[in-house]
């Protein structure tokens, strides 16, 4: 489920990083006043909350990460222990 | 291909190419989707966060630099006549003449028009967002020099303060030529455009809005 949000949240930082690109190449090839307005404001909007995205989404697949990693010791200890108990039953 | 002449184009070129490669690499993920393990992690980053940054930061100096000069000024289609006198090399007017001045000439529009108090530049850029805003809501769809828009207008005097930047009253020549008005002038009660008008006088009379007999105003 992480996993699939984490995927997401990349896709849309990447899309919002592709927009807010070629609205502040638009307003270097092409400087007209509208241009650079919405390049400094739209266009750094975007890429500011792109970024954002893509910092929870590597805080998440870190706690995902962390959390299947807890998961794997507690399986691995149980494994443990149950093949302790099979030898003493044997 | 064409060399890079000033810091301004070298700012424009970093900030191409820094969005080139960050929108290589992003649709490079976007297309292979692969998964998402350390290397792509650091590709990302830099797609994502670093090169888009760097493309702000040069971008946003080169627009700015940009925004100072003539040609931005005279992208606004209402600013044609103005402009026109000013590249004018036969005219007379003051702004042709300070646009002549190898110096600053580029930047005449700016250097004349901007405010100069601590935060004059923000304060300028501020009164830019105005003039943006009166020209969507008022003159984009006016004539070609927008004949059917508003009298153009300052949105305050034209004070001494701006001609003093450059033109000093302590200076011994303007002190001979100026001896009778120099404490009017100092102190702001008669101002240098009194009787230096001719600042844009063959644009006046073509501005959106001007009737004949303000040519010679």
């Amino acid at each position: 489920m992480k996993h699939n949000q984490v995927k997401k949240l990349v896709f849309l930082s990447g899309i919002a990083t592709l927009a807010a690109l070629a609205m502040m190449v638009l307003s270097i090839v092409s400087p007209k006043p509208i241009y650079l307005v919405l390049a400094m404001s739209v266009g750094q909007g975007l890429g500011t909350m792109s970024l954002a995205l893509y910092l929870l989404a590597i805080v998440l697949d870190l706690q995902g990460g962390a959390v299947s990693g807890a998961a794997y010791e507690t399986s691995l200890e149980t494994t443990q222990e149950s093949s302790d108990e099979d030898k003493h039953a044997k | 291909m064409s060399s890079i002449h000033s810091i301004e184009q070298l700012l424009k070129l970093t900030a191409v190419a820094c969005a080139a490669v960050a929108a290589a690499i992003i649709l490079w993920y976007l297309v292979r989707r692969p998964p998402l393990g350390r290397l792509t992690k650091v590709l990302l980053l830099l797609g994502l966060g670093l090169l888009p940054v760097m493309v702000a930061l040069t971008g946003n100096i080169a627009g700015y630099e940009y925004t100072l000069s003539r040609p931005f000024c005279g992208s606004c289609h209402v600013m044609g006549p103005y402009i026109r006198d000013s590249e004018d090399p036969q005219s007379q007017s003051l702004a042709a003449i300070h646009s002549r001045n190898h110096k600053f000439g580029e930047q005449s529009c700016y250097m004349c028009h901007a405010d100069y108090q601590m935060f004059g530049a923000i304060t300028t850029k501020m009164n830019g967002m105005k003039h943006l805003y009166y020209y969507i809501t008022e003159y984009a769809s006016t004539g070609p020099d927008g004949e059917g828009g508003p009298t153009i207008k300052l949105y305050k005097p034209f004070k001494n303060d701006k001609c003093m930047q450059c033109h000093s009253t302590a200076a011994k020549k303007y002190v001979e030529t100026h001896s009778d008005q120099l404490e009017q002038i100092r102190s702001g009660d008669m101002l240098c455009i009194d009787c230096h008008s001719e600042v844009h006088p063959t644009a006046l009379s073509r501005r959106p809005g001007a009737k004949k007999t303000e040519e010679k105003k």
